[in-house]
């Protein structure tokens, strides 16, 4: 049942004057800090660091000056915030990318590791080296660096990400000692390293990192990479007997946490089983991909992606009874009955991918 | 702290805290309201009564339910927090729900009493009209948000009490009846789709562990309809029965019925069909290795 | 495999053998298991095998083929098969999958399916096939 959130009482009638003047300021200032920060938690802090900041400063403020004084201040502290933590994510970005070797023989990696970061900056084009140069080493901010080539800060700022995307990528390949084998390979890790979901759907990273041994072992420091862990998205790469077993149970283990009925469950298991099968026996390797979907009501999406020969005909695949191995030839139409949405995508040569959805009942 | 509601809309009850700061409009209103209100309330339990709504109230719990609301209404405008109308919208319909009373009734004397309200300050400040003005523009914000929370108080309430009921009809509509050991019964009354079949399957399944039946008598006498997709649901619910080691009888089908199905294509060769109840049940029983006599044997028989 | 938690057994009492899954079993797994199981029942000459799957969440066509072969096979070497312990919702996802059941014998549990080995056996089976 949709219950309105408490409304807070806003300043009572009759108490005008003094510290009650800036109680009132209190939707104001929320409604500044919540269109610039997301998190309620950081909101709320930013909310009453600023609403200090204004109280202390109340008595030598302008009666009727408050209200502007109080706008700026907000600004602003959300402004130092960002500062605060741009300097963490580029401290976070050294810690993560150029970890300090730990090693017995750390001088002789760390040396590589400068090598291999000296190496890597020379693949940037000469305009890119030296806008991250300014900014990272000589500290130059945005802002001056966006005076300096006649852009703005922000777009300067963008073009810093990527390339520090880019320098990651570089650094990857330079340390690992490996060319790219394909062409698609550069732009599937740099989707990869700068976090751009849309553009890693734009290239189908995912088919390819099944598709390149390479890539997929690069990928890992940059998946790995400031991504928060999902808690709502299973992964299960699948090459044998075993992780039929192991997609099937994070499908149940994500279905009880959504609270699937028992039954569901088990149909869901089931279904899982079926597709993974079809990798396993088909394709010798690829994933089960099981996430939780909120929208347009509480589901459960499977994806099992192969980069395998690929289903000629999937019509009759779909129809009961074809079946080129020792199952039933129930694999995929009972995959299909088991579940309330169903699709297959083959490409002969490249792969099959199965995506097939589960809403809650809500009985 | 709590937070406040979306940044860019202002909300009602800031709007009204406004104008009260303003200048006092709403405190002049409310204390009209409160100085009329046995009047007031008298005439609006009247149109009520006119409108022929509420009428599976008494008179007692008429006068005491608009007394409530009216009080709740006020002291909306005077605060202009909705939460204490709503908890009261909520209980109030928790309790006419089962009566039968319906949205459009709720919905009309929330209106009705909105309109005794406003002719009663037009009447108050019919003299100055521009005040009408500004008073009618402070009033009507605040008593069109306190009927849309009723409403929707009552809506979300009546919405959980289907649903709740819904539930209940479902269970109550496919018992699974332990005859005696290791037999039960299974009527299925009403329509039988896919979601039912499976609610039915699921729920006999759980039946046949928990009192370990050997046997289930399954009843379609009541199943409207009986065509290809309902056979086809009984074949899944009888093969299903028996991979949990259970037999399934099938009863209540008529030969007429049975003679169609095989015609179009049906496979009733894994159900075991018997025309009544009490035939069915006597198979069961012989299944059980139960000897039974016709005449002293009062087992069923619906 | 004497360490590592056993995944299934295989018990003889009298003239049937008992067979229990004790954990989930992939495919490679099951196949071991119907072989190590057909062995056993021409090795100690069963008339009967009780199969008690209480333990498993899930059947799939892999699995429901498995234990119909095994059965068959079993048959073909004189021995009659019982499937027990099949959870209510794995038979309902069972038959919603589209398996056709019908030639494998089937109890509740492991009590029953002697009972209905003991019916089989002593009066030669009318098993549908």
């Amino acid at each position: 049942m949709p219950r309105v959130a408490a409304v807070e009482p806003v300043g009572t009638p009759g108490e005008e004057s003094g510290p009650a003047g800036v109680a009132d300021l209190i939707p104001l200032v929320r409604r500044i800090v919540a269109a610039r920060v997301p998190d309620p938690a950081t909101a709320d802090d930013l909310v009453q660091e600023t609403l200090a900041r204004v109280l202390a400063a109340a008595e030598r403020v302008e009666p009727g000056m408050l209200e502007p004084y109080a706008i700026v201040t907000a600004r602003n502290v959300v402004a130092s915030m960002w500062r605060e933590q741009d300097r963490q994510r580029r401290h976070q970005h050294r810690v993560v990318d150029l970890r300090p070797p730990e090693a017995p023989d750390e001088d002789v990696l760390a040396a590589e590791d400068r090598a291999a970061v000296a190496e890597a900056l020379t693949r940037l084009s000469d305009r890119e080296r030296e806008t991250l140069l300014a900014h990272e080493v000589s500290g130059q901010d945005t802002r001056s660096l966006a005076a300096e080539l006649g852009s703005t800060a922000g777009a300067v700022a963008a073009q810093l990400n990527r390339t520090r995307a880019r320098l990651r990528v570089e650094y990857l390949l330079v340390s690992e000692r490996v060319e790219p084998p394909t062409e698609r390979c550069r732009p599937v890790l740099l989707a990869l390293s700068s976090g751009d979901r849309r553009r890693q759907r734009e290239v189908d990273a995912a088919r390819h990192l099944l598709e390149c041994d390479v890539c997929a072992r690069l990928s890992a420091p940059l998946l790995g990479r400031g991504r928060r862990a999902r808690d709502d998205e299973l992964r299960v790469p699948v090459r044998t007997d075993a992780d039929i077993v192991a997609a099937r149970q994070a499908a149940r283990e994500l279905a009880t946490k959504l609270r699937f009925s028992p039954t569901d469950i088990t149909l869901i298991a089931t279904a899982v089983s079926e597709v993974t099968r079809n990798i396993v026996r088909f394709a010798d390797s690829g994933e089960v991909v099981v996430a939780a979907l909120e929208e347009p009501r509480c589901g459960i999406s499977i994806v099992a992606r192969d980069a395998g020969p690929g289903i000629p005909d999937v019509e009759r695949a779909l129809q009961d009874g074809y079946s080129t191995y020792q199952g039933l030839g129930l694999g995929l139409p009972g995959a299909r009955r088991l579940m309330d949405e169903f699709a297959v995508v083959s490409e002969t040569g490249r792969g099959t991918t199965v995506t097939m959805t589960k809403w809650r009942g809500d009985a | 702290m709590t937070r406040n509601e979306d940044p860019i809309v202002t909300t009602a009850p800031m709007d009204v805290t406004r104008l009260l700061d303003e200048d006092d409009l709403l405190p002049q209103l409310v204390a009209h309201l409160r100085e009329h209100r046995t009047r007031l309330r008298q005439e609006w339990a009247a149109r009520i009564q006119q409108a022929h709504l509420l009428q599976a109230m008494t008179a007692q719990e008429m006068a005491a339910e608009t007394t409530l609301v009216y009080d709740n209404y006020v002291e909306v405008l005077e605060t202009g927090s909705v939460e204490a109308l709503q908890d009261y919208a909520r209980d109030l319909s928790e309790r006419i729900i089962p009566r039968g009373v319906e949205t459009h009734e709720v919905v009309g004397i929330v209106l009705l009493l909105r309109d005794v309200l406003a002719r009663s300050l037009f009447e108050k400040f019919q003299r100055d009209l521009p005040l009408l003005n500004r008073v009618l523009d402070a009033y009507e914000p605040a008593a069109n948000r306190i009927a849309n929370t009723v409403a929707v108080s009552f809506v979300d309430e009546r919405e959980r009490v289907i649903r709740q009921q819904q539930d209940s009809i479902r269970e109550l509509s496919t018992p699974v009846l332990p005859v005696r050991e290791r037999l039960l019964i299974l009527p299925i009354i009403g329509v039988l789709d896919r979601e039912r079949a499976r609610q039915v399957t699921v729920q006999l399944l759980g039946g046949i562990r928990k009192h370990r039946a050997k046997v289930v008598v399954v009843d379609i006498t009541g199943v409207p309809d009986v065509d290809e997709s309902v056979a086809n649901h009984l074949v899944r619910t009888v093969d299903a029965s028996r991979l949990m080691g259970a037999s399934v009888i099938i009863t209540g089908l008529s030969p007429e019925i049975a003679q169609t199905l095989v015609t179009i294509g049906v496979d009733l060769s894994k159900m075991n069909t018997i025309g009544d109840l009490q035939g069915g049940l006597e198979e069961a029983e012989r299944l059980l290795g139960y000897t039974v006599t016709r005449s002293e044997n009062g087992a069923g028989g619906p | 495999m004497t360490a590592v938690p056993r995944l299934f057994s295989i018990l003889r009492q009298g003239p049937y053998l008992i067979a229990s899954v004790h954990t989930a079993l992939d495919d490679s797994q099951l196949v071991r298991f119907q072989e190590d199981l057909v062995h056993r029942i021409g090795a100690d000459r069963a008339r009967g095998v009780v199969i008690d799957v209480a333990a498993l969440d899930v059947l799939d066509s892999f699995g429901s083929r498995t234990l119909r072969d095994v059965a068959e096979m079993a048959r073909l070497r004189g021995a009659v098969t019982v499937i027990v312990g099949i959870q209510p919702d794995v038979a309902f996802a069972m038959v919603e999958l589209g398996m056709d059941t019908g030639s494998v014998l089937t109890a509740l549990d492991l009590e029953e399916g002697l009972v209905e080995l003991d019916r089989c056996v002593a009066a030669p089976p009318v098993v549908p096939t």
